[in-house]
């Protein structure tokens, strides 16, 4: 059994294999795992005894192996455990969970990451071993492939392979085997297989295995689950910021893809403004490029940053622009997980929302340290000011910049610099460069696609992106356009969050989970980031994805102001304080709160959600349809009853199914009077038998059953009934309350109901 | 049991009869049970193979009371009884009888053996040579005798109770397959109750109880009565059940040798006979099932298998009846 354990872990190994990028990371994996097998099967022969101590041993050993594995280089002759060598596994082991954490998959296969697989399977084959070898209980080795395949599944949107599945699954079914065999030679007795057995338990195989497949489908479709994206974001996240104020968030680049790639489209917000063109709205600043991957640089989450009046001025804001303030009301719909980064359009002045919420100043990313709440709503006032292509065409070297935005890793392959520099060696203008570089990205010799072939294992995602396939999504786009302005000297950053979403009419509009966008923001001194789009839009590109004018370049005309984000407020007939609205409730809303709220659960009614909203009705009908279901079966089982009063047979038939019921169980090879006599012996608890009353009646209703069947001809008692009716009230009393109550819900009788094996003469009922 | 009026056309006569079948046969079990007490089951089954006109094969030890049995049976029905002592040099002509020559009449007259009685007993047919066996069998199959050339029919009622040691012990020969058959029911007496044992000390400490017993009934009745219980109504889902179980005995696989088409004969009619003593004018499973064993236990050869797991053919039978559904409504 061991042995099977470990063949089942082994065979589970190519699960992960989409996760991680390189060679050898399961060896570690594999010496560990061979290791503990060894030493259970080596003390389960030796000592014979039940093996209760043998993972206390595996555990020791796999502990004194991983040192000489993971840091031989420090332990005294490469083996004993020393202090350094310790902390030096402890160390690699962090950042192992660091590379995890902050990359999407898949990741390099660094020693911390091959440590951490290691001792997670090393774990989860003593598990097994323990399971199968010591509980002799393989089937739940079953629970622990299971965890092992929700991985890929959980952390990458592509699923499992059909190989790496049928693998672990054919690991697992001969952990199966392996047990059946062992048992059957401890058993010492051979089963007789009839004739025909093996055809017939092949169909019942067949069987079993098509209706497990068919309710495996069904029964999720029909039951309400977990919320998917909850699930997501307990699974993972990002750990962003300092010492004492971590905040843990999904990576953005990975939420964003897994929102693009959900199979139904679902709404993420409504908002109302009155701009002909809203602009984006942001959630995230990425803005650190590690050579694969953009991730956040850590922020702050302290008393400073908290928002309660203005936003802080956004960088190289200039001062003395014309402003006009407009509100934005944005109404999260309440089947979306909460989001502890808001959606905001650029540039935000203030916002009104409840809950602590903190500022990140040089983005302007507003976010939360506590557990977001669903389906919110609030109020964000921005300021409004056109860019000008030409203002965009003046500006200098950029001055007023805290950070530094052009910083790239130096070990980015020379051929995206020569890409670079082919594309805007033409000009010294920050601007025109930003706009061929969009325009070598949208001059369509790119291809949009959510599913992008896979990178060649060894090749820079970057470079095969820029070069060699061109095809990809937003991420790609973005990320490969921030990386080519920085190599420009402009400095730039990736933003994450939403395009403008779809118009529903009369200044509102929707943004749906396909309206996920990531895009390059540009540095320019004295217009500040202004938003550029290199991903393909419309049908063959990202959907609802806008360039702004001034990025064509087509902009150094005089006019042609980029019409930014113009969210207007409402009729002045709303209370800022829209979070606080309740969930829609039938017929009260007036037109406007309703348009708020009502995303959440149904389409609207109509353009202006005038009358009363009725779209609860079917809800709650559903809802007591649903609490019903449960009593469907007592409710048909009575309807059975009734039908039966007092015809011959009938009556016996009841008994028979009130019996099964009651799980007082039913022999087909047992006469009336047996049967009756059986029943006249039950005794409760308390050993008090069944009254006089339903012992005779119980006899009587035998005898009469009996005469019905075999006698000549015979005269059906009309008293039966009366019998019949004093039975089943009174047999009950045997069993116990629980099983009264499963009888009356769930009455075994409609589907299990005794048959015979030899075909009847006469079918019953008829 | 009386199991009250309900009953429709035809069967108020039958039903009738029946209540005397009952009384009769309550009488002659209280006579009998006046010699051998404690002993219902076996007292039940020879009653029922009486009335159904077969024959019973006592087999126990030496010494629990077969001979006891038959005789008070024989006794409390006022009919002929004869006993034969079977032992190894009994020939045929002792069971059959001779035709001896007359010297008056001068000419051969025949001298009836102990066959030409109601009732026979035969005591531990086993110790007979088969050949005298044989002769026994065929009387008891055709119920007539062939002697010299001329058949001589036995007077009804007719029945042989055979008692016989288990074969393994001394002296013994082991009755055929072919024999055994012939029995309708085969019961074991078995060894009373410490009871019982302690009232037939006194019993028989004073008198044989036997000399007392006084018959309650005669052969016309007893023949009567077996006309009677041949009415009684099998159902068309018993005969099924009936032919089921025996065929069932064929098929299984722990036994070497099933039970013949005779034996479903001897089933249905002593089912019959046992309805009709429990006062029924129609046959219910459980007249079959508790007859099961007695009727077809004897008449089966457990295979090696169930013979090494010491299943004893009345185990088997008993599963099989256990495992084998009742006939279903109409």
């Amino acid at each position: 059994m061991p042995l099977a354990a470990l063949v089942c872990l082994l065979c589970a190994l190519p699960l992960l294999s989409p996760l991680v990028r390189g060679d050898g990371w399961w060896s570690p994996a594999v010496v560990l795992m061979v290791t503990a097998t060894v030493v259970s099967v080596l003390y389960r022969m030796w000592s014979g005894r039940v093996g209760l101590l043998v993972p206390v041993l595996q555990t020791a050993v796999v502990g004194l192996l991983i040192v000489p594995l993971f840091a031989g280089h420090l332990a005294p002759m490469g083996l004993l455990p020393s202090g350094a060598a310790v902390e030096h596994v402890f160390e690699v082991f962090s950042r192992g969970l660091e590379v995890i954490n902050v990359n999407q998959p898949p990741v390099t296969a660094t020693s911390g990451v091959v440590l951490i697989i290691a001792v997670s399977f090393a774990v989860f084959l003593i598990t097994a071993d323990f399971l199968a070898a010591t509980a002799r209980c393989p089937g739940m080795v079953g629970g622990l492939l299971l965890a092992l395949a929700v991985v890929p599944l959980v952390v990458d949107g592509d699923g499992i392979g059909a190989w790496p599945l049928a693998v672990c699954a054919f690991g697992f079914l001969q952990l199966l085997a392996v047990d059946t065999w062992v048992r059957g030679r401890e058993w010492g007795v051979v089963v007789p297989v009839p004739a025909g057995g093996a055809l017939q338990h092949a169909l019942v195989a067949t069987l079993a295995g098509v209706a497990a497949i068919v309710l495996a489908s069904a029964l999720p479709a029909a039951v309400p689950g977990l919320r998917t994206d909850a699930f997501h974001s307990m699974a993972e996240g990002t750990y962003i910021g300092r010492q004492n104020d971590v905040i843990t968030t999904t990576h953005p680049l990975v939420s964003l893809r897994r929102e693009l790639l959900a199979e139904s489209d679902r709404t993420v917000l409504t908002y109302r403004t009155e701009a002909e063109e809203p602009g984006y709205l942001r959630r995230y600043v990425l803005d650190e490029f590690d050579g694969v991957n953009w991730t956040m640089s850590p922020v702050d989450a302290s008393g400073d940053t908290r928002v309660e009046d203005d936003l802080p001025l956004p960088t190289g804001w200039p001062s003395a622009a014309e402003e006009e303030t407009v509100l934005t009301r944005v109404s999260l719909d309440s089947d979306i997980a909460g989001m502890d980064f808001l959606p905001l359009p650029y540039w935000a002045r203030s916002v009104d929302v409840s809950g602590e919420w903190y500022v990140h100043p040089d983005s302007l990313m507003v976010f939360t340290t506590e557990q977001p709440s669903t389906g919110l709503n609030f109020t964000v006032e921005t300021s409004e000011r056109p860019v000008d292509a030409r203002e965009l065409a003046g500006a200098g070297a950029p001055r007023s910049l805290p950070g530094d935005f052009r910083s790239l890793p130096r070990n980015l392959d020379p051929g995206v610099g020569e890409l670079t520099r082919s594309l805007t060696g033409h000009t010294d203008s920050p601007y025109l460069k930003a706009v061929a570089l969009q325009e070598f990205f949208t001059s369509g010799d790119f291809t949009y696609s959510l599913r992008p072939p896979e990178v060649p294992g060894g090749s820079d995602p970057l470079v095969h992106f820029l070069t060699v396939d061109r095809t990809g999504y937003c991420q790609q786009f973005a990320g490969a356009m921030t990386v080519m302005a920085r190599q420009a000297g402009i400095p730039a950053r990736v933003a994450v969050g939403y395009t403008a979403g779809e118009r529903l009419g009369d200044g509102r509009w929707t943004v749906t989970t396909g309206d996920a966008h990531a895009w390059p923001e540009l540095y320019f001194e004295g217009a500040g980031w202004v938003r550029f789009e290199p991903t393909p839009a419309g049908a063959t590109g990202q959907g609802s994805a806008t360039e702004p004018e001034y990025s064509t370049g087509g902009g150094l005309d005089p006019e042609t102001p980029e019409p930014e984000p113009t969210p207007t407020i409402g009729p002045d007939d709303e209370p800022s304080a829209s979070e606080e609205e309740p969930a829609p409730s039938p017929g009260a809303s007036p037109s406007a709160e309703a348009e708020e709220t009502e995303g959440a659960a149904a389409p609207p009614v109509g353009p202006d959600g005038t009358g009363p909203d009725l779209s609860w009705v079917p809800a709650a009908a559903a809802v007591v349809g649903v609490l019903l279901v449960p009593l469907l079966p007592a409710a048909v089982r009575a309807l059975v009853r009734r039908s039966r009063s007092g015809r011959p047979g009938a009556a016996w038939r009841e008994l028979r199914d009130t019996c099964v019921d009651l799980g007082l169980g039913w022999d087909l090879a047992e006469s009336p009077r047996a049967t009756a006599a059986r029943l006249s012996a039950l005794r409760d608890r308390n050993r008090v038998p069944l009254p006089e009353g339903v012992r005779a009646a119980l006899h009587r209703l035998a005898l009469a059953e009996e005469r019905d069947r075999y006698a000549p001809a015979s005269v059906w008692d009309e008293s039966v009934g009366t019998d019949l009716r004093t039975i089943v009230a009174g047999l009950p009393g045997v069993v116990t309350r629980g099983v009264r109550l499963r009888a009356t819900l769930l009455p075994r009788s409609l589907w299990d109901r005794p048959r015979a094996v030899t075909p009847d003469p006469e079918p019953q009922g008829a | 049991m009386s199991l009250g009026t309900h009953h429709g056309g035809r069967g108020g006569g039958v039903q009738a009869d029946v209540e005397e079948i009952v009384a009769v046969a309550d009488r002659v079990r209280g006579a009998i049970e006046t010699v051998i007490e404690g002993k219902p089951e076996v007292l039940r089954v020879a009653l029922t193979v009486l009335l159904a006109e077969g024959h019973l094969l006592i087999e126990d030890v030496p010494g629990v009371g077969k001979t006891m049995l038959a005789k008070a049976l024989g006794r409390a029905v006022d009919c002929s009884v004869q006993r034969v002592q079977f032992t190894p040099d009994l020939l045929p002509s002792d069971i059959t009888g001779v035709s001896v020559y007359h010297q008056e009449r001068r000419e051969f007259e025949f001298d009836p053996g102990p066959i030409f009685a109601n009732i026979v007993l035969g005591d531990e047919i086993n110790r007979a040579s088969p050949k005298t066996q044989a002769a026994l069998l065929e009387c008891m199959e055709e119920r007539q005798v062939s002697v010299d050339g001329r058949t001589r029919p036995l007077e009804r009622p007719f029945m042989v109770v055979a008692t016989q040691n288990p074969a393994d012990m001394e002296g013994t020969y082991a009755l055929p397959e072919a024999q055994r058959d012939r029995f309708m029911a085969r019961v074991s007496v078995g060894y009373p109750s410490p009871q019982a044992e302690l009232d037939m000390i006194d019993s028989h400490g004073t008198h044989s109880p036997l000399e007392g017993l006084t018959p309650v009934t005669d052969a016309l009745t007893v023949r009567r009565l077996a006309d009677l219980v041949r009415q009684v109504h099998v159902a068309p889902g018993m005969r099924r059940y009936i032919v089921d179980l025996v065929n069932s005995t064929r098929t299984s696989p722990e036994l070497d040798l099933g039970a013949s088409p005779r034996a479903t004969l001897h089933l249905v009619r002593a089912a019959r006979a046992h309805a009709a003593l429990e006062g029924r004018h129609y046959i219910v499973p459980d007249d079959v099932q508790s007859l099961a064993v007695p009727v077809l236990a004897h008449r089966l050869l457990p295979g090696p298998q169930a013979q090494m797991e010491r299943m004893t053919a009345e185990r088997i039978v008993a599963d099989l009846v256990a495992r084998l559904p009742v006939p279903a409504p109409r």
